[in-house]
């Protein structure tokens, strides 16, 4: 995430009030930046908008609990959190809501080269020719990093140096992972013959 | 100009391995264990002491070393050459991937002195009071605390392997008067340790730090090899800028000739990789005929 400067009108310490009061607004802010933000927001992030040394953490653990009985969550994803609807709502939301602009619209082909990508990272585009035995074309690759669920990694030792992709932080909070560890254990999958070997 | 490699023995260092009854066998219990590991933390302070060592380049290398047991750790297969690649062949901006992203951290965290800032800005998802939190963790020996540190930060988040190594690492290094932290806890641990808790879990710690400190010792005595051969040649080389490539190469796990382009340009940094393997002081790792790294 780019690094924005810090805003000298902001009043971090909020010195003026009372202790609980204090608290309480610094959740609100964190609040309010989360719901404000696209993409999660990383701890260092929110530490720019509370008082100096005040435990991020622990505002976090009381916001989770705030939020209980609302139809949204605070969710950790990678190294950071972003406020997510809960899944029991999602028919309601789909019914009703304007959503359009953020669904990931992909193809069935476009998730299956994301998943490949995501169990395989880094990986370049030869290397997933390589899985699907046919040309990944380049358009594809950019609507995956247009949606930036991959981004680049360490180029592959070979000549011309190609790319290789890895994916992204956005990748996780759009399939609801915490970390790549979330992904379903291949090995597992073939041993329960869900995939085949 | 005869053999190039005959003539730099004398300077060698030679400096001694654990002894043997400490290795011998693994210790059963923890009064067992908790004195070999004493007993090779003791001979590991003496060896440390000596200046024959490239201590940066030591601590790089176990640095590596204990970066690719966290790979196993969280699941993944690359190996020690995939965990280099992916460091060195990342391009400013762009993400080293799962793999270097845990190298990244371990070869960030041992080369400054162990401090809560520069720990928050290495390890990926522990904040500063959470480090803060382990570095003042207390207990009766070094072993004690990080056996705390590991097990404190494992049980809040059973899969930050990396962030709890590293810390629990940083408290054994400064709880042994050392400034930076030496990977030695996180050397020979499995998953299944991991998962141990209490009593159980200390046992493991004490053995791995007996082997770890073995494994440390050992590569010390290597490098301090390496590094005086690398040293006696250094006079000869007269290209531009060769002192502080040899610096480079003293303190730095690999070294790409395109690295080594601050101090000399792109055609002489190839050459000076060359002409080093050529003297046989410095290997090239990677076996491959491009994109080749160099290391003592």
């Amino acid at each position: 995430m780019a690094r924005r400067p810090e805003d000298p009108d902001l009043d971090r310490e909020l010195a003026g009030l009372p202790a609980d009061l204090r608290w309480r607004e610094w959740l609100r802010r964190i609040e309010a930046v989360l719901f404000a933000s696209a993409s999660p927001v990383s701890r260092d992030d929110l530490a720019k908008i509370v008082g100096q040394g005040v435990s991020v953490d622990l505002l976090i653990a009381d916001l989770v609990v705030d939020l209980a009985d609302r139809p949204y969550e605070l969710a950790r994803v990678g190294t950071g959190c972003m406020l997510r609807t809960r899944p029991a709502y999602a028919a309601a939301i789909r019914a009703a809501a304007d959503v359009g602009g953020r669904a990931l619209d992909l193809s069935e082909f476009d998730l299956a080269v994301l998943a490949a990508v995501a169990f395989h990272q880094p990986i370049s585009r030869d290397g997933l020719k390589g899985i699907f035995g046919k040309e990944i074309s380049r358009d594809l690759i950019s609507r995956l990093s247009e949606r930036n669920l991959i981004a680049s990694g360490p180029r592959e030792p070979r000549r011309g140096a190609p790319y290789t992709f890895v994916t992204t932080e956005t990748f996780l909070a759009a399939f609801g992972m915490e970390s790549l560890r979330d992904l379903p254990d291949c090995e597992q999958a073939e041993d329960a013959g869900l995939a085949a070997p | 100009m005869g053999n190039p490699r005959a003539e730099i023995t004398e300077t060698v260092p030679m400096l001694p391995p654990l002894p043997g009854w400490i290795t011998s066998r693994p210790a059963e219990t923890l009064e067992d264990a908790a004195f070999l590991s004493g007993a090779a933390l003791a001979h590991l302070h003496l060896v440390a002491k000596e200046s024959a060592i490239p201590q940066d380049l030591w601590r790089a290398r176990l640095a590596l070393a204990a970066a690719e047991v966290c790979v196993v750790l969280s699941g993944r297969r690359e190996g020690a050459a995939g965990l280099r690649d992916a460091l060195l062949l990342t391009r400013p901006g762009d993400h080293p991937g799962p793999a270097g992203d845990i190298l990244r951290q371990w070869s960030r965290a041992v080369v400054r002195p162990v401090s809560v800032v520069h720990l928050a800005k290495t390890i990926v998802g522990a904040s500063a009071e959470r480090i803060a939190l382990c570095l003042d963790a207390s207990g009766r020996t070094p072993v004690e605390r990080a056996a705390r540190v590991l097990e404190a930060v494992l049980t809040e988040a059973p899969r930050a392997e990396t962030a709890a190594l590293i810390l629990a690492d940083a408290v054994l290094s400064k709880a042994l008067g050392r400034d930076h932290i030496l990977p030695l806890m996180s050397l020979r641990l499995k998953s299944r340790d991991l998962r141990l808790r209490g009593d159980d879990l200390r046992l493991t710690c004490y053995r791995a730090i007996g082997t770890g400190a073995g494994q440390a010792v050992g590569l010390a005595a290597d490098l301090a090899r390496r590094a005086a051969r690398l040293k006696a040649v250094a006079p000869r080389l007269r290209a531009k800028g060769a002192g502080r490539a040899v610096e480079m190469f003293l303190s730095q796990d690999a070294v790409t000739p395109a690295g080594l382009t601050e101090v000399m340009s792109d055609r002489a940094a190839r050459r000076m990789c060359d002409r080093l393997v050529e003297l046989g002081v410095v290997r090239e790792l990677t076996g491959r005929s491009a994109f080749r790294l160099y290391g003592v």
